[in-house]
């Protein structure tokens, strides 16, 4: 397995790499293996999400000149996302109509990405403070690896979904568990 | 299927303008377009931007006001097309992707070239880049990893193998050693002068490229790549451009500008999957043959010759963007330490070159050699894509001794 980076930006910007690759693979598989891929996706982007909701945001609000105003726009785009997102996970995989909308959260996460990278986090590796930094890494790092809950055997009723644990019940317990490692020393 | 451009009439010029609607024209997706239609917007916006350019510097050497006038009015419609070109590109990619992009173009376009180049001395100049610009690939196709944790098959899809050409720091020849023996234009076959004038302008154009988006980078490894395979690019246009006849006048020069974008588009046009795409070929095809008629007007009015005299009777077979792995494996084989002397070639290092590779280096690594230890450091591993196996040069095969 790959060394994993000890830079925040870094860090994150492996994971727009993972997600963006996840898309692809939802696409390209079928039946329980772009459910599989699916659950993976929905995990990765609302564990990522959280963190950079909770950690990098109001950092930049903090200590970037006009931070308000970039990270504005970027919860914007964060919204759209994560509505689009919701709507996908209700649908689940095996609506006719999943590809279509999937096609449509990857062109917004993607854009969003992009966004974040171009416009926000070159102000982190200019003006952030290495050792912060690498405490956000660590936050980051425990939510990333925080376990998914998996679909039960053998469940295929409606009520999967809670099972599953649906977008904002994962954004729940990623925020918890961050806002522990952050706050370990304030 | 023959197509004879100066026997056909496009769009009259006037009726070429478009408006900024037009010109916003929608990019293609970065993840699921066809790699080789990107492959043809980069060397299409190559083709564009050598036209301005050229057309800029013959109207610096124009006495005449109405000629003058007249390369202002198809420079105008050229920059037009340029733009709705170059523009098909996604800001969604990165400018790291795009460069892997125009790596690929540099390989599998000059490999097409050199295999349909029918002058054995022409071959040899096409062979001997290409295997630089596939070294290229893969060095960046490494830094790529390394900042951006994506892998460079993502990309290039399969279709063009990454593994080391002829190493870059190995590149770093004298300026003298680069300059070639131009073709005869009384004798060298048409196909050989549309052929150096597409090579010419898509290595320029990346020369142009890496010398201005190479400082945007913030991490030292990246800043000094490009700076190193800047340098090299400029060796490339050198050695392309050196293989131009001089003895042609800006008329002919024009001509063969003009004809070259007509067998481009066509080219495009008949090879596109992209049906979005292809019809913005089209289009251009048509702008491009009132072009070519007003070039070919100009040439019989100030030269006093017939165009016919010096184009091919038609269009050679469409320039095809395909994948050349084997042919590339067959050149690593062969021809992977060659260097050039003079106007020629050879397989050992001489003095001058040499010496050069001392002024340069001076016994440090330089950032191509180090984006790959560092990529190999931070991934677990170099960044290869070796489809067909190993690499057929024993001593560049991974796990090879330090």
């Amino acid at each position: 397995m790959n060394a994993r980076p000890t830079d925040v930006v870094a860090f994150l910007v492996r994971q727009h790499a993972e997600i963006r690759d996840l898309f692809a693979e939802v696409e390209a598989s079928e039946g329980s293996a772009r459910e599989e891929a699916f659950h993976r996706l929905v995990h990765l982007l609302a564990v990522h999400e959280t963190a950079e909701e909770e950690i990098v945001h109001p950092y930049v609000r903090r200590v970037v000149d006009g931070g308000d105003a970039i990270v504005d726009d970027r919860l914007r785009e964060e919204n759209e996302a994560k509505q689009l997102l919701s709507d996908l996970d209700e649908m689940g995989p095996h609506h006719p109509d999943f590809l279509k909308h999937l096609e449509v959260l990857r062109k917004d996460v993607l854009m969003h990405a992009r966004a974040e990278e171009r416009y926000e986090f070159i102000h982190l590796t200019r003006e952030g403070d290495p050792a912060r930094l690498a405490k956000m890494t660590a936050a980051v790092e425990a939510a990333e690896k925080m376990a998914p809950t998996r679909p039960h055997p053998g469940v295929e009723s409606a009520t999967k979904n809670v099972l599953v644990g649906a977008p904002m019940a994962i954004m729940d317990r990623a925020r918890d568990l961050i806002r522990k490692v952050m706050g370990e020393d304030k | 299927m023959t197509f004879n451009p100066l026997r056909e009439r496009g769009i009259p010029l006037d009726d070429q303008l478009r408006t900024w609607r037009e010109l916003a024209v929608m990019p293609i997706d970065p993840d699921e377009s066809d790699p080789y239609t990107r492959c043809r917007i980069i060397t299409m916006n190559g083709l564009e931007t050598e036209a301005i350019f050229f057309s800029h510097n013959m109207a610096r050497h124009c006495p005449d006001v109405e000629m003058k006038q007249q390369l202002a009015r198809v420079r105008y419609i050229e920059s037009q097309q340029q733009k709705a070109v170059n523009w098909l590109l996604p800001g969604l990619a990165s400018v790291l992707e795009t460069t892997i992009a125009y790596e690929q173009v540099a390989v599998d376009l000059t490999s097409w070239v050199a295999r349909m180049e029918p002058d054995p001395y022409l071959r040899q100049a096409y062979e001997f880049g290409v295997l630089e610009d596939f070294d290229h690939l893969y060095r960046y196709a490494n830094l790529y990893e390394m900042i951006e944790h994506r892998r460079a098959e993502k990309i290039v899809d399969g279709l063009t193998e990454v593994m080391p050409g002829r190493p870059t720091y190995l590149q770093h020849r004298h300026p003298v050693d680069n300059v070639r023996q131009n073709y005869d234009r009384t004798v060298a076959s048409p196909i050989s002068k549309l052929h150096a004038l597409t090579i010419m302008s898509t290595e320029q154009q990346t020369m142009n490229f890496y010398m201005n988006v190479g400082p945007l980078y913030m991490e030292p490894i990246a800043r000094q790549l490009y700076q190193e395979i800047g340098m090299i690019e400029e060796e490339h246009v050198t050695h392309y451009e050196s293989l131009v006849d001089p003895g042609e006048t800006w008329w002919e020069m024009l001509l063969n500008h003009e004809y070259n974008e007509c067998y481009l588009y066509h080219s495009f046009m008949e090879t596109e999957s992209d049906p979005r795409i292809k019809a913005i070929w089209e289009l251009h095809l048509n702008m491009e043959l009132e072009h070519l008629g007003l070039a070919a007007e100009a040439f019989k009015r100030f030269d006093g010759r017939d165009p016919e005299q010096v184009l091919a009777p038609e269009l050679p077979v469409p320039v095809t963007f395909e994948p050349n792995k084997a042919y590339l494996r067959e050149l690593l084989a062969t021809q992977i330490d060659y260097t050039t002397i003079g106007t020629g070639y050879v397989q050992e290092a001489h003095e001058r070159f040499e010496a050069m590779q001392r002024a340069v280096l001076d016994d440090e690594k330089p950032a191509s050699e180090v984006v790959i230890a560092e990529n190999a450091m931070k991934s677990g591993h170099e960044y290869r894509l070796e489809t067909e196996g190993p690499h057929p040069v024993q001593s560049l095969r991974t796990n090879r001794p330090t």
